[in-house]
Formats: C-alpha cells, sequence, structure tokens
C-alpha cells in the first residue's frame, strides 16, 4: 500500500516516514498541501495522511477533496488538534475515512492501515470476481441470444410450412411443391 | 448460529415461495441460513420451527417482510451490462419517440418504462440519465418511470436515490457521477432532476398487475431466473399484457423466452436482443 503524508511540521514529516515505513508500507512526504496535490497529480496513492491545518492555500479539507476527486478509491485519515474535532468529523462528513488525534499514536494509526488494507484486498478480490462473471456472463449471453434468434426463425418457418401444408384451397401435390419451394428460398 | 433441518427446508422454501414465488431448492439450506439466522435469532428464536411459526403468526407481516429483504438478491448496478443501455439510447428510444411524437406540437410526447424488479434503483436510474442525455430538453415529454419490487428495503433505498461508495463507483463512469449525483456525507445521492423521474413501488410479481396501465418499455432483467418455469410463463403473460403492441422487453443477457412466452419475437440489435410482441 502507498502512503502519502501531507504535514508542515518538518519533524513530524521525518517520524512519520520513519515510523510508516518502518510498519512496511511505502511512504512519501509533501510539506504542505500544494506539494500534496502536485503528488497526487503523479503519482497513485492508497492512502492520504494529512494535517487539517497547513499554511498555503490548500489546507487539509482541500487536499481531501482533490484525493477524492483523483479517485474514490484514495483513503483520507486527517489529523487534528483535540480542540478542533468538530472540523474533523466535517472532514468525515466529506468523505474523509478517519481522524487521528494529535499527538499521534502510531499503533492506533497502523490498527486504521492495516483496516483499510484488508478492506482494499476484498474489494480487489470481489472486483476480480466480478470480472470473472461478466466474461462468463457475456459469452453465456451471446450463446444464448444466437439459439434465441436462430430458434425464433425456425419456429417462424415451422408456422409456415405448417400454414402451405393445410392450405385446403390447394390439392396436396401443389401444398408439397410450394412447401418444397419455401425450403429451397429459405 | 442456528442449523436447519432438511424437514424445516422444506417448509421454509415452501414459505418463501408463497409469500414471493422465490423458488429456491433443498439445495439451498447455507443460503437459508446465512440469510435467515440473524433475523430468526433476532426473533429470539430456537429453530426454524418456531421461526417459521412466529412469522406466519405476525399479523403486522414484519417478519415475513424482513424475510424477504434477506432473501431477494440485491445485486445490481448502475449500467449493469452496457448492451440494453446501448440499445434504448442507439435504437428503442429514438423509435419510440418518433412513433409517439404527436402531430400536434403543442401536446407532449408521452413515454412509459416500467423496470419489473428495480432492486435498489441503479436500474431504473440510469434509464433515468439516458433519457436525459438523449433528449436534454424534458419538458417537451411526460416521462414516466417506475421501478417495482418485493423487497421493501430495496424499494426505500431506491426511493431515497442514496448510494455508497461501492454501490455507486460499479458501472457508473467518474463523468456521469459529477454530473448527476451529488455526495451527501459518505453517500451519494441521486440529483433532483433524475431522482423526479422516477417512482418506486413495491410488487409482487406473482400477484395480478392490476392498475399498472400500460408500458412502451418493460425492463425484467435477472428476476425470472429465481422463479419456476410456470411461473416465469405466467409473469412474461402478464407482461405481454401491459406492453404497448408497439412495446419493447428487455430481458437479462443470459435469460430466454424459448419455451416461455410465445406471444414474443426476439430482434436483435448489434449485441442485444429485445422483444417485441407479435
Amino acid at each position: 500500500m502507498t502512503i502519502l503524508v501531507a504535514d508542515d511540521d518538518p519533524v513530524i514529516r521525518k517520524l512519520f516516514k520513519k515510523r510508516i515505513s518502518d510498519e512496511g508500507y511505502e511512504v512519501t512526504v509533501a510539506a504542505d498541501g500544494a506539494e500534496a496535490a502536485r503528488l497526487l497529480d503523479a503519482i497513485p496513492f492508497d492512502v492520504v495522511i494529512t494535517d487539517l491545518v497547513m499554511p498555503g492555500e490548500i489546507g487539509g479539507i482541500e487536499l481531501l477533496k482533490i484525493a477524492k476527486e483523483k479517485s474514490a478509491d484514495i483513503e483520507v485519515i486527517v489529523i487534528t488538534a483535540h480542540s478542533s474535532v468538530d472540523t474533523a468529523v466535517d472532514a468525515m462528513k466529506k468523505g474523509a475515512v478517519d481522524y487521528l488525534e494529535k499527538p499521534v499514536n502510531f499503533d492506533e494509526l497502523f490498527l486504521r492501515l492495516e483496516k483499510i488494507s484488508e478492506v482494499k484486498a476484498l474489494m480487489k478480490n470481489a472486483g476480480d470476481l466480478r470480472e470473472a462473471m461478466d466474461v462468463t456472463e457475456s459469452s453465456a449471453a451471446q450463446t444464448i441470444q444466437n439459439l434465441e434468434i436462430i430458434n425464433s426463425n425456425l419456429l417462424m418457418q415451422l408456422e409456415r410450412l405448417e400454414e402451405i401444408l393445410s392450405d385446403s384451397h390447394q390439392d396436396e401435390f401443389s401444398r408439397i411443391e410450394q412447401a418444397l419451394q419455401f425450403l429451397e428460398s429459405r | 448460529m442456528l442449523t436447519i433441518s432438511s424437514e424445516e427446508i422444506k417448509l421454509i422454501t415452501k414459505y418463501i415461495y408463497e409469500i414471493s414465488g422465490i423458488y429456491l431448492d433443498e439445495s439451498k439450506k447455507y443460503l437459508l441460513e446465512t440469510r435467515l439466522n440473524s433475523i430468526a435469532e433476532e426473533q429470539g428464536c430456537l429453530s426454524y420451527l418456531d421461526f417459521l411459526k412466529k412469522a406466519k403468526a405476525d399479523a403486522t407481516k414484519a417478519i415475513e417482510r424482513k424475510i424477504i429483504d434477506a432473501i431477494s438478491t440485491n445485486e445490481t448496478l448502475f449500467f449493469r451490462d452496457t448492451g440494453p443501455f446501448q440499445l434504448l439510447q442507439h435504437k428503442i428510444f429514438p423509435e419510440l419517440i418518433d412513433a409517439r411524437a404527436s402531430k400536434i406540437s403543442s401536446l407532449k410526447t408521452s413515454l412509459k418504462v416500467w423496470s419489473a424488479a428495480s432492486s435498489t434503483g441503479q436500474e431504473l436510474y440510469s434509464v433515468a440519465i439516458v433519457l436525459q442525455e438523449l433528449l436534454g430538453d424534458l419538458s417537451k415529454y411526460t416521462i414516466k418511470l417506475l421501478g417495482t419490487d418485493i423487497s421493501d428495503a430495496a424499494i426505500a433505498q431506491a426511493s431515497s436515490g442514496k448510494y455508497n461508495k461501492f454501490e455507486i463507483e460499479r458501472g457508473l463512469a467518474r463523468e456521469k457521477l459529477t454530473r448527476y449525483f451529488t455526495m451527501s456525507g459518505q453517500m451519494w445521492k441521486v440529483n433532483d432532476q433524475i431522482r423526479s423521474m422516477a417512482n418506486f413501488r413495491k410488487l409482487n410479481l406473482m400477484l395480478p398487475f392490476t392498475g399498472l396501465g400500460k408500458f412502451d418499455i418493460v425492463l425484467c432483467r435477472n428476476v425470472a431466473i429465481y422463479f419456476t418455469l410456470e411461473d416465469r410463463k405466467k409473469l412474461f403473460n402478464k407482461i405481454a399484457d401491459v406492453l404497448e403492441p408497439d412495446g419493447y422487453l428487455i430481458i437479462g443477457s443470459t435469460e430466454s423466452l424459448t419455451g416461455i412466452c410465445p406471444r414474443f419475437i426476439p430482434k436483435r440489435h448489434l449485441r442485444s436482443i429485445f422483444y417485441q410482441l407479435k
């Protein structure tokens, strides 16, 4: 799983980078929202962890929006000071998967990342199954639809033959002759 | 988890058939257990026999509704199988609009579409989106889109027009998502314009179709597969009764009407099939 961390505090950034990569995830850090947005544009990430309050035009909420517009599959975890939990709840309403309070408890973060990773694996599995089902379904559909048309045409020809052969205005010989002509012409 | 005896399977599948027309054979033990266990436990039942008695005795039919919600398969998605929607967009809607266009320009062209097993609404909203994109200004038309399903829960969700990200992402192109849906919390909500084109209500396809009126298009996809052959025959015969003489029927891409309803003739357009009355 690839993770992008956006935080303007260089010490926190370093800490995130070390702890998350020690845990076995690929991690990239950005010093502010603008840099994170540029990275999001260039590289596909699975998860974005962002501080809600960052200097510049792109704060945590804006970055969340950019990430979600890029792909709804990108999960965003926001980091917030204890005093601004309301903003974090607002971020979740806007599509963040979770929030963590400062100072970040890394065990807690890793649990969330594990959960996200599990869900993503399940989603991929469901996607693969769906793909397999679609292939089976469309190939079955072609076979069934061909048979359906062939069958319907044959039924109509049979009906026509019955009609010709049971036409009491004509003698048997001309009925048979007409039926043969119909069969030859089809 | 409660286990189900073979005697109970017989009784429960019979009961499910009676309330919904869904035919489950005795090999569906696992499906019954996984889908019914939580309702049975919630009702404090110690066995499935006990559960069945309770469901039958419940005059409010609340348990019956829960069983139907649990047992009906709500597998659907936006633009499930692109074939039928291309068929609607490039062939059926243009043909119908030509045929229905009034000679008096002040009269609105009317179109009635029925999604017979609409599940959670994705199919009917997909039809609404196709119509919106094809016709642009809808004020010149009277469009009635009806969605029916046997599950109350499915109808409730269809009416709310709200979908979670898993439901929404499957089948729906990003560009359509942002144009026709608005994010509200963790859910995506279909826009009022599209929402207002569709109506949803509960209907058991086994019962008579009284008061439905006639339709220009009926979509009855991937639902008859849960019915017995006899019930399929009855169903498509009733559909033939509510279809306009030049109307269109679309069934699931792997379904067939061979040996089921001789009143319909299959017709092919590109890679899809639709049916019309003889």
